[in-house]
């Protein structure tokens, strides 16, 4: 069992840590301080088309790391499915009470055993704007969480990725603005999000087609995309629209 | 623009700061449903908003209130040493230099990305606030999606305390404030540039 002040001296380490190699040792350090044996840090999203600021800090079986890679499982696989659908850590043994699990989830489960991973604890990383991640720490095969610092192991995850988030962005330009729409743009892409065509947005604001249609067409100027689907995708990623504003009503 | 008021009564006096606890009011007690009072059926106020509170208020071109926050001395009783001791392992910070951030309110008629907008100003406007007036640590209670976005903004932040299981995972935190602030929320794309506007000393 760590304690408190073992948690905010790693924080400030890993702040402070300013190369992936430092923070991995930090957290090597602590991973084994709270009685784990491999972690994860990671963005989900697909490592063999790697971007300039993705996440990833993975100290898992040589033998789990091919196989997840090969099998490219970074949106399939059922933990980090599951890390989608809430903001707070996670056992990995419950995982079937936020997914539903298919065959395919229970094969990728019982090959990560096979790899000599047991039981883990998963911390989301939510951060609008940006891909999902999350911060996993794992037991060997046979071994049992320890429920009572599962509060401090969270702390610790938040802070271990945020640490290498800072990392990841320190090599690059500071993130420029996302493009600004206007109020008229903003409601069309909406109503794009929510499915409308060109004629029913047209309806539904009391316009005329073309006028949407134009509207539509600076907004995906504006993005640098040529579809309307990509549109929204975009406009939803940067939070310019948010869900609320598609599904209610 | 961005506006300081000090103490609760000045506030009432004034159209922007009304309508800040309007707001609070439809946030924290219609929308997220805490148990705290409600004045004349419109405005959040409790026992913390005194003539010692201080309010920073981000406003849009007209004049409407966007977002605010309240901050409370911790020389004296405030809200994480008398509702929440049990979120920090010791003492919480606490002193002439240390001020905790409260009721930090986004107005609900905002879109998702005004609401990023005026988020980012506002946490601007209390690290420029901190810099002009020598706060060098704030403290403050979130629940823990929240906070986890408090982090993300890049500045310098220290759990106090394990986050509670129940009450959404709410958790207390210190964020130190420095000249350096700025850059790391600059290099997070959370900084913006603006001008606070201190109402008590444009009038002195």
């Amino acid at each position: 069992m760590i304690t408190l002040a073992e948690v905010q001296a790693f924080c400030t380490v890993a702040r402070a840590a300013t190369t992936p190699h430092a923070l991995m040792q930090a957290v090597e350090e602590i991973t084994a301080a709270m009685g784990f044996r491999y972690f994860a840090l990671v963005h989900h999203v697909d490592l063999l088309t790697p971007g300039s600021t993705i996440v990833r800090l993975v100290s898992y079986p040589r033998d789990w790391v091919d196989a997840f890679e090969e099998g490219r499982l970074y949106a399939a696989d059922p933990i980090h499915r599951a890390s989608h659908t809430t903001t707070v850590g996670f056992a990995w043994s419950k995982v079937a009470t936020l997914i539903t699990m298919n065959p395919r989830d229970h094969a990728v489960l019982a090959a990560a055993r096979t790899a000599g991973l047991g039981d883990g604890f998963t911390i989301p990383a939510h951060i609008p704007g940006e891909a999902n991640g999350s911060c996993s720490f794992a037991m060997r095969d046979g071994e049992e969480l320890e429920e009572a610092q599962l509060p401090l192991v969270q702390l610790v995850g938040s802070f271990a990725f945020e640490a290498a988030r800072k990392i990841a962005r320190s090599g690059i330009a500071p993130i420029p603005p996302a493009p600004q729409l206007t109020d008229r743009q903003t409601e069309c892409v909406a109503l794009v999000a929510r499915g409308k065509t060109d004629w029913e947005i047209a309806r539904i604001l009391g316009v005329g087609v073309e006028t949407v249609t134009q509207h539509l067409k600076d907004a995906r100027d504006r993005y640098g995309v040529t579809k309307r689907t990509m549109l929204a995708i975009r406009a939803l990623f940067d939070g310019a629209i948010s869900f609320t504003d598609i599904l209610r009503r | 623009m961005v506006v300081v008021r000090y103490g609760i009564e000045q506030a009432l006096s004034d159209r922007v700061f009304r309508s800040m606890f309007e707001e609070r009011k439809r946030v924290f007690v219609d929308l997220l449903g805490w148990d705290i009072p409600v004045l004349a059926g419109r405005y959040e106020i409790d026992q913390f908003d005194d003539d010692e509170a201080t309010y920073i208020v981000v406003t849009d071109g007209t004049g409407e209130h966007c977002g605010s926050a309240r901050l409370l001395r911790t020389d004296r009783p405030h809200i994480l040493d008398t509702i929440f001791p049990y979120l920090c392992d010791d003492i919480p910070p606490a002193g002439p230099r240390v001020r905790e951030i409260t009721r930090f309110c986004l107005a609900r008629r905002l879109k998702a990305r005004e609401r990023l907008a005026t988020r980012n100003r506002l946490v601007s406007a209390l690290v420029e606030h901190a810099l002009c007036n020598g706060i060098t640590t704030y403290t403050g209670v979130a629940e823990w999606a929240w906070f986890q976005q408090i982090l993300a903004f890049g500045w310098q932040c220290l759990p106090l305390g394990m986050p509670s299981s129940a009450d959404r995972g709410l958790s207390a935190m210190r964020i130190d404030i420095s000249p350096a602030t700025p850059g790391l929320l600059r290099q997070s794309g959370i900084f913006a540039p603006i001008h606070l506007m201190d109402l008590d000393r444009t009038a002195a």
